[in-house]
Formats: structure tokens, C-alpha cells, sequence
């Protein structure tokens, strides 16, 4: 539903996005992370329209947005990281203006301006004026506004940022809703747990490049997160940390209060032969597990430089 | 027919807020404290000399109209100074150009509602611009030609607003734009003129100015074109004529200097379109530039 292909966008001296390629497939709910300056927003403003890409190009649908502006921005509901509302008009007038702006006019914009506003629970503040709304009220208003022309595709830039969990739970259910629906959703955020519950496909930008794009399933399951063992031990741990220490497979120690997190390379297989060995020479080991993956373990793994890098730490 | 939704929505906003009411209150209120305040001279002076000048009533008239058009030059920059900018402040600019509306959607209905603004400052005038018609003197194509001219003077300097307010990012900044810029206009080409002429003086060693290149500034005033208008109407010394002692010397420019009213309209209207222009351009998006 949505292509990029080989976008790039230069900001003076700045690289924000160096040949990004991307798809969105039709009817995913597709969670677009990355560091902050990764080229998230750059991404999604050029996607609609706002900006231009410098090479590359942007597809909704079979529209080349770069070509048929018009025809895209039809396709697509834009819901941005600020709110972006007048504080002067009631509720129902916010709608009926982006209904007009879309030139949906009359009975019909006034109809589907009360199904949106029922959809995202705002039909009792239709006569509200936007002002007196709270911050979570507005960003649902916000994302009623953008499915006014009933896009097929919803863009959202950080939309739950600032919100408390409650409403953030709401907007969560909301989103689902739409995806059964059959909306196609991109989505950018900060907050990985969200995401990971609701997205169907994941997206990590970093540096401008995509560096991995896949289902939910495949991002745990193709990467190698390398999730370190957690052991724990009672009594002395110096007999466990010799051993370990020894071990070809153990790349890093750290020690994590009552925890001794282990970097293994090795496979299911030689956890339990370490389990053994360390059973075997007296250690009485009362824990020992793979830390669970999760998608903010891999977002780290995934946008590590390089230049945080986990020392071995010794207990003394 | 399609109403502009920008000039709806600002329509609906405006009328919901205190400035507008409060614009036409002071407005007024200016314009009639200094008519009746005109009058009351007037008839002071009737009684003193028990000699009635027709021609004073008159200078009602010119003395009213100039008022409302140096109110019109303070007030006409700041009502389209923040319409794009402040919209941009609130982050909403980015919304509406992700609509099917365009640039040219946006500008036009910023433009359309600061005329209807400025039509409704000049309407709700009638009755204290009305005050000459007790007396007589001034026919109603007078009137029409002097509304003509606010009219030219509000898209101009409207235009002139907005094109800052789409190319500052911040409200303040497009307002101080859009007073230098009717500055530049109006004293600017005026102080040009005084300076070429004073210069053209010396040159020819105190042989009297003809007409230069710079009279041709004037095109771009729009207090020079108001002022031709009283003169037309009242004969030179009312208004704003000390100002502009160029005026005078129109006659001798042959066309222009003949048509010099339509055609100081139609350069004002020109540099509102080039304005206008600029404005759709600043405001469209980069993603939606023609490359």
C-alpha cells in the first residue's frame, strides 16, 4: 500500500534519509521505530507531501506522490505529533471545517463527523469547544479529523506521545478497531511495548537506512538478540564466576544485584551443559534463564553503534 | 456555489471573537470623535464670523476620509500579518496542506476574509462619511471611487501581510515585515522622491524639477494614488496634498500622468498579485512543488 524506494533527503549537511526503502503492505498495522534523528518524521512528511525527497520515490497505492500530490493526499489520514486544533470552534465545527477542506459538505459531512466522533467516543462533546477538551480528548479529535474522507491509509507521528496510560490504552483499541477494519496504519512511536502488542509489522529506522523491516514473528525470531542467561546463585558466587570465566561460550559477566547476566553465544544445547557444569562443581544454582526478547532488546541491538559496548565487570 | 472553507472557518471564528467588534468600535469611534470635532469647529467658526464657507463642509468630507485611510494603513498589515504564520505556530498549517486544499486555497481565503474585515470597517463608516451629504458637495461616484481606492490600498497591503506571514515562521516577525513593508511603500518612495527631486534640483542648479523617473514610484503608493483621488474631487490642499507636491506635476507625464488614478490602481494591484504569488509559493509544500 505504501513504497519507498531508495529515498534519500539531505538537509544541508545533514543525511536524514540515505536510501531508505520501506513497504507497507496493505491492511498491516505497521510500527515504524528508530532512535530520535533517525528520519522517522522526514519519512513520514515526505510520504505526505510535505516534503520533497531529493532521490527516490514515495508510492500510495500506485501513486507516485511526488507526481499526483492530490490524488494521494485523498488516500491518506495524517495525524501529527501536536494536535494541531482551534481553539475556537466547537467540536462538530472542527470536523464539518476538514470535512470541507476535503469538500465533503452538508448532511453527509455531518453524518460521518458524528460516526467518527461515536468511533473515537466524542459524540457527547460535539458541541464542546475544541479548548475545553483535555489532551487525550484532543488527540482522539485528531485522529477522528483524519478519517473525515475515510482514507484506506492512517499516518500517525508519535500519536500516543504525552498521553497517560488510560487514554493511551483507549487510542490502542481504537487503532485495532481501524485495522479490522481494513485500514492500512503506519505508525511512529517511542514507546516499544505498545507497539509490540499492536503492530502487525515492524520498521526500524536508523541513520536514515531501514534497518530491518519485518512481521512482529520474524523481527524475534530472525534476529540474534543474543539475550544474555540470567543465573543466580546462593552462597559464594566465586566458584560460578571462575567457571564462567572459563567458559569459551561466555563473552561477557556482569553482575545484576542478585544476578549474574551472562552473554552466551551458545545455543540451547550448551546452556544446559553450562547448567551442568556449574551444578556439577558444587554451585547451588537456584535461577537460570534467557532474559525474554522484547522489541525494545532488539531496537537496541538493532540501532547499537558500537560505541556503548558491555564490559566484562568482576564482582571484586 | 463552493464557499473558500479557510474563509468560512476564519468567518465563524471572527465573529465568535472580541477583536473584531472591537476593531469597528475603535475604528469608529476615532472617525466620529474626529468628524464631530470637525463640525463643531465648523459651526464655531460660523458663529464667530456669522460667515458660512460652503467649502469647509467640504473639508468634512477630505478631512474624514483621510482619517479613516491612515486608520486603514495602521490596521489593514496587522490583519494579515499572522493568518499563515499562525497557523504554522499552531500547527496547523501542516493539517490543512495534507487536505485536498491548496496553497492558493489557503492564501486567497486569509486574502478574502481580511477584504471582508476591511469592507465592513468601510461600510459601518457610511454614516459618519454620510455627515458631508447633509451639506452636499460630494456625489455618491465620489464615494464609490474613494471606496475603490481603500479597496486597491486593502488587497496591497493585505497581499504585501500575508506574503510576510508566509515567509516568517513567527507571527511577530511576519507583523514587523508587514509594516516595514507598507513603510517602505508609502514614506519610502515618498522620501525617494523628495531625495531625487532635491538632487535633480541641485543638478540643474534651482532650474525648477521636471518630471523624473522617480514620479514613477509613486505608482506604487497608495497614499499617492488616495491623494490624487481627493484631488480630483476636491481640488489640491486637502487630505494628504502637502505630502505630495509631486501630484501636482502629474499633468505633465502624458498618459500615465493623464490616467494616472486606474493606472497607480492597476501597478498596486500588479504588485498584490506578485505578492499574492510570492505567498502561494512560501506556503506550498516542497513535497508538492513542481520540480
Amino acid at each position: 500500500m505504501v513504497r519507498i524506494e531508495n529515498l534519500k533527503k539531505v538537509f544541508g549537511r545533514t543525511v536524514a534519509l540515505d536510501g531508505l526503502n520501506m513497504t507497507v503492505e496493505q491492511g498491516a498495522l505497521y510500527g515504524f521505530i528508530g532512535p530520535n534523528g533517525a528520519g522517522k518524521t522526514t519519512t513520514i512528511k515526505t510520504i505526505i507531501g510535505l516534503l520533497s525527497p531529493d532521490e527516490g520515490r514515495v508510492l500510495v497505492g500506485d501513486i507516485d506522490v511526488a507526481r499526483e500530490p492530490g490524488r494521494v493526499m485523498a488516500r491518506i489520514g495524517y495525524v501529527p505529533d501536536s494536535f494541531g486544533v482551534y481553539d475556537n470552534l466547537k467540536v462538530s465545527e472542527y470536523m464539518e471545517f476538514f470535512a470541507s477542506c476535503y469538500g465533503l459538505a452538508g448532511l453527509k459531512a455531518r453524518k460521518r463527523g458524528q460516526m467518527l466522533l461515536e468511533q473515537v467516543g466524542l459524540d457527547d462533546k460535539a458541541e464542546f469547544y475544541v479548548e475545553g477538551l483535555s489532551r487525550g480528548m484532543q488527540q482522539r479529535l485528531c485522529l477522528a479529523r483524519a478519517l473525515i474522507h475515510n482514507p484506506p491509509v492512517l499516518i500517525m507521528d508519535e500519536p500516543t506521545a504525552g498521553l497517560d496510560p488510560r487514554t493511551r490504552y483507549e487510542f490502542k483499541e481504537i487503532l485495532k478497531e481501524l485495522q479490522s477494519q481494513g485500514k492500512t496504519i503506519l505508525i511512529s512511536s517511542h514507546i516499544l511495548p505498545e507497539l509490540a502488542e499492536i503492530c502487525t509489522d515492524i520498521g526500524v529506522i536508523d541513520q536514515g537506512r531501514m534497518v530491518f523491516e519485518g512481521t512482529m514473528e520474524e523481527i524475534l525470531a530472525q534476529i540474534n538478540v543474543a539475550s544474555p542467561l540470567l543465573i543466580s546463585v546462593s552462597g559464594s558466587r566465586q566458584e560460578a564466576l571462575k567457571l564462567l570465566r572459563a567458559h569459551p561460550e561466555v563473552e561477557t559477566i556482569t553482575i545484576r544485584e542478585e544476578e549474574i547476566v551472562v552473554g552466551f553465544s551458545g545455543d540451547k544445547k550448551d546452556e544446559g551443559a553450562l547448567l551442568k557444569q556449574l551444578v556439577d562443581a558444587g554451585v547451588n544454582v537456584y535461577g537460570f534463564v534467557r532474559e525474554r526478547e522484547n522489541l525494545e532488546s532488539v531496537f537496541m541491538q538493532i540501532t547499537d553503534h558500537g560505541d556503548e559496548e558491555v564490559v566484562l565487570i568482576h564482582e571484586d | 456555489m463552493r464557499i473558500n472553507p479557510i474563509y468560512r472557518q476564519e468567518s465563524r471564528a471572527g465573529a465568535r471573537s472580541f477583536k473584531l467588534p472591537l476593531i469597528i468600535l475603535g475604528f469608529n469611534s476615532v472617525l466620529a470623535v474626529v468628524a464631530l470635532l470637525y463640525m463643531y469647529s465648523m459651526i464655531t467658526q460660523v458663529r464667530l464670523t456669522a460667515e458660512i464657507q460652503y467649502s469647509s463642509f467640504l473639508g468634512l468630507y477630505s478631512f474624514v476620509a483621510t482619517v479613516e485611510f491612515v486608520l486603514l494603513l495602521f490596521i489593514i498589515p496587522g490583519l494579515t500579518a499572522g493568518a499563515i504564520s499562525g497557523e504554522r505556530e499552531r500547527q496547523t498549517l501542516d493539517l490543512m496542506l495534507t487536505t485536498r486544499l491548496k496553497a492558493s486555497d489557503i492564501v486567497f481565503g486569509k486574502l478574502v476574509q481580511e477584504l471582508s474585515t476591511v469592507f465592513l470597517l468601510i461600510v459601518s463608516s457610511f454614516p459618519i462619511l454620510g455627515l458631508v451629504f447633509i451639506y452636499g458637495g460630494v456625489t455618491m461616484p465620489d464615494v464609490g471611487l474613494l471606496l475603490l481606492c481603500y479597496v486597491v490600498t486593502a488587497v496591497l497591503l493585505g497581499s504585501a501581510g500575508l506574503f510576510c506571514s508566509a515567509v516568517a515562521r513567527r507571527s511577530t516577525i511576519a507583523t514587523v515585515a508587514a509594516y516595514s513593508v507598507a513603510v517602505i511603500l508609502i514614506a519610502g518612495t515618498l522620501v525617494a522622491n523628495y531625495l531625487a527631486d532635491g538632487l535633480g534640483e541641485m543638478a540643474s542648479a534651482g532650474g525648477g524639477s521636471a518630471v523624473c523617473w522617480q514620479m514613477y514610484l509613486l505608482l506604487w503608493n497608495p497614499a499617492a494614488t488616495f491623494q490624487s483621488v481627493l484631488n480630483s474631487q476636491m481640488g489640491s490642499g486637502s487630505g494628504l496634498a502637502p505630502l505630495f507636491p509631486q501630484l501636482e506635476r502629474i499633468a505633465d507625464m502624458g498618459m500615465i500622468g493623464r490616467y494616472w488614478r486606474p493606472v497607480s490602481m492597476a501597478v498596486q494591484l500588479l504588485l498584490a498579485a506578485a505578492f499574492l504569488w510570492g505567498a502561494v509559493r512560501k506556503t506550498r509544500p516542497a513535497g508538492k512543488r513542481r520540480r
